[in-house]
């Protein structure tokens, strides 16, 4: 599984980071999404699928099988 | 408050879309006035409605349409909205420019703003948060607003803005009766107090600057390599004051509040001092929950919303509050839930006005706690505090809280 942001859509909440700063971090210029670990380990599913919901811009979302 | 007579609407407001509601008006037996804004849900008023109140504006209640109101410029314009309608009211930079001509602000303050860069500002709010508590600790009691809420985030600004503290009664002065004051001539003399202010300190940044966010600002320079008009960077240190300040002071406050009447509460936080992840969860609940500001936004053009008429120049408030606890969004919304999993609040707005410096205001409300539970772990409301003394409007808070522990 694979993690992917639409960082048009990314305003720098920084909720993802808050919740999972093992996959996700933000920049030093805008404060926007940067995905760190897009091939995240199943053992983080959890937090990485928290992080996603928790995006009040709907801005991350799960990609599923074949790479994009 | 019952009025005598009812200021007539527009002819394009359906008689069925009005409510009789002043966002001001905080009854004196409502001890939290976010309740206002709960009662108008609870009574059954349209998800959008309009009071002839305060100039005549419309009022959103459905999360959906509170987002949408942040997030559609096209429609909704952040330019020239207050309410009552203030004319002219200064262009806040970058708040009250629309895009993409808000982007050029946005972009100079956005680096300094990052969770990045408050990170780097961490151990001074720890140190000014220690000193703070420090000072009133041993005496048992404070009021929590004068001595700490509204100390805190203008001693903040001034150190971020390279000013000594020793001008933080003159700031402390000029943000209370601008956030205080009903009075035209007072609030005319008080904005042009904090011009001068601004601009004294500007003038001096831009002669001697040093590493702080003033001089940051004024030193700035255009695509084509040219300073930015003087004003704008006047309205852009005008927003950073406006939107620093009495906001932090109210969340904190209804924050402590909360806390203070609440045991399980403040044994959560302690329990989760050393893990931060945990810490930051409840936070954000407490942020949810603790949605002071309501923001206002102006139609751009004739147009149906939600089948809706609504007319050009009409205003529009977005109650946060209101939108944070949509049970179409939020389960049980109206409890705290300190380990909620999904909690997509919009206090800090959404779109391309989210609060930039909403990172600074958590880490604010955060270090304090933090700090204040290592020394105070145990408070409650002074017996003369139940009562509480709050006050609606734009941005809700509290003008007392006492505690004693």
């Amino acid at each position: 599984m694979k993690v992917v942001a639409n960082s048009s859509l990314c305003q720098g909440h920084a909720r993802c980071e808050d919740l999972c700063p093992e996959v996700f971090a933000t920049d030093a210029i805008e404060g926007k999404v940067v995905i760190e670990k897009p091939d995240f380990p199943a053992e983080l599913e959890e937090k990485v699928r928290l992080a996603v919901r928790n995006c009040p811009e709907g801005a991350l979302r799960i990609a599923k099988g074949v790479a994009l | 408050m019952t009025f005598q007579w009812q200021p007539s609407s527009p002819d394009h407001v359906p008689a069925d879309l009005i409510v009789d509601f002043d966002f001001f008006d905080v009854p004196a037996e409502v001890t939290d006035p976010v309740q206002i804004w709960h009662d108008l849900v609870r009574r059954g008023a349209p998800p959008i409605f309009y009071t002839p109140r305060n100039g005549g504006h419309w009022v959103f209640l459905k999360y959906h349409d509170i987002v949408e109101g942040y997030r559609n410029h096209e429609v909704f314009s952040t330019y020239q909205t207050p309410i009552p309608p203030i004319e002219p009211f200064p262009v806040m930079q970058p708040q009250g420019v629309d895009p993409p001509q808000h982007d050029v602000f946005r972009k100079l303050l956005a680096p300094m703003f990052t969770p990045l860069a408050v990170r780097r500002m961490t151990e001074g709010l720890q140190h000014r948060a220690h000193v703070l508590i420090s000072s009133f600790a041993g005496s048992g009691k404070c009021d929590f607003v004068a001595d700490y809420a509204s100390i805190f985030p203008t001693g903040t600004f001034l150190e971020l803005f390279g000013m000594p503290e020793e001008r933080l009664p003159e700031f402390l002065e000029l943000a209370h009766t601008f956030f205080r004051s009903t009075d035209a001539e007072v609030r005319a003399a008080n904005l042009r107090d904090i011009y001068a202010v601004l601009d004294g300190m500007f003038r001096a940044k831009r002669d001697y600057p040093g590493s702080d966010i003033a001089s940051t600002i004024v030193t700035a320079l255009d695509e084509q390599g040219r300073p930015y008009p003087w004003q704008d960077i006047l309205n852009c240190g005008f927003l950073l004051f406006v939107a620093g300040l009495d906001t932090v002071t109210n969340t904190m406050t209804y924050v402590w509040r909360y806390l203070a009447t609440t045991p399980a509460a403040r044994a959560h936080f302690r329990e989760r001092l050393d893990d931060p992840s945990a810490f930051l969860v409840a936070i954000e609940e407490l942020m949810r929950i603790n949605a002071v500001s309501n923001l206002f936004r102006r139609v751009t053009h004739d147009c149906d919303f939600r089948g809706v008429h609504l007319r050009r120049n009409d205003r529009v408030i977005l109650p946060n509050t209101v939108a944070n606890r949509d049970p179409s969004v939020f389960e049980n919304p109206q409890s705290i839930d300190l380990d909620r999993k999904v909690n997509n609040h919009v206090t800090f707005g959404v779109g391309p006005h989210r609060c930039m410096g909403s990172h600074l205001a958590k880490r604010e409300i955060v270090v304090s706690l933090q700090e204040w539970l290592r020394v105070i772990p145990e408070f409650e409301l002074a017996p003369e505090a139940e009562a509480g003394s709050s006050f609606g409007g734009s941005v809700m808070g509290f003008t007392s809280l006492k505690l004693l522990w």
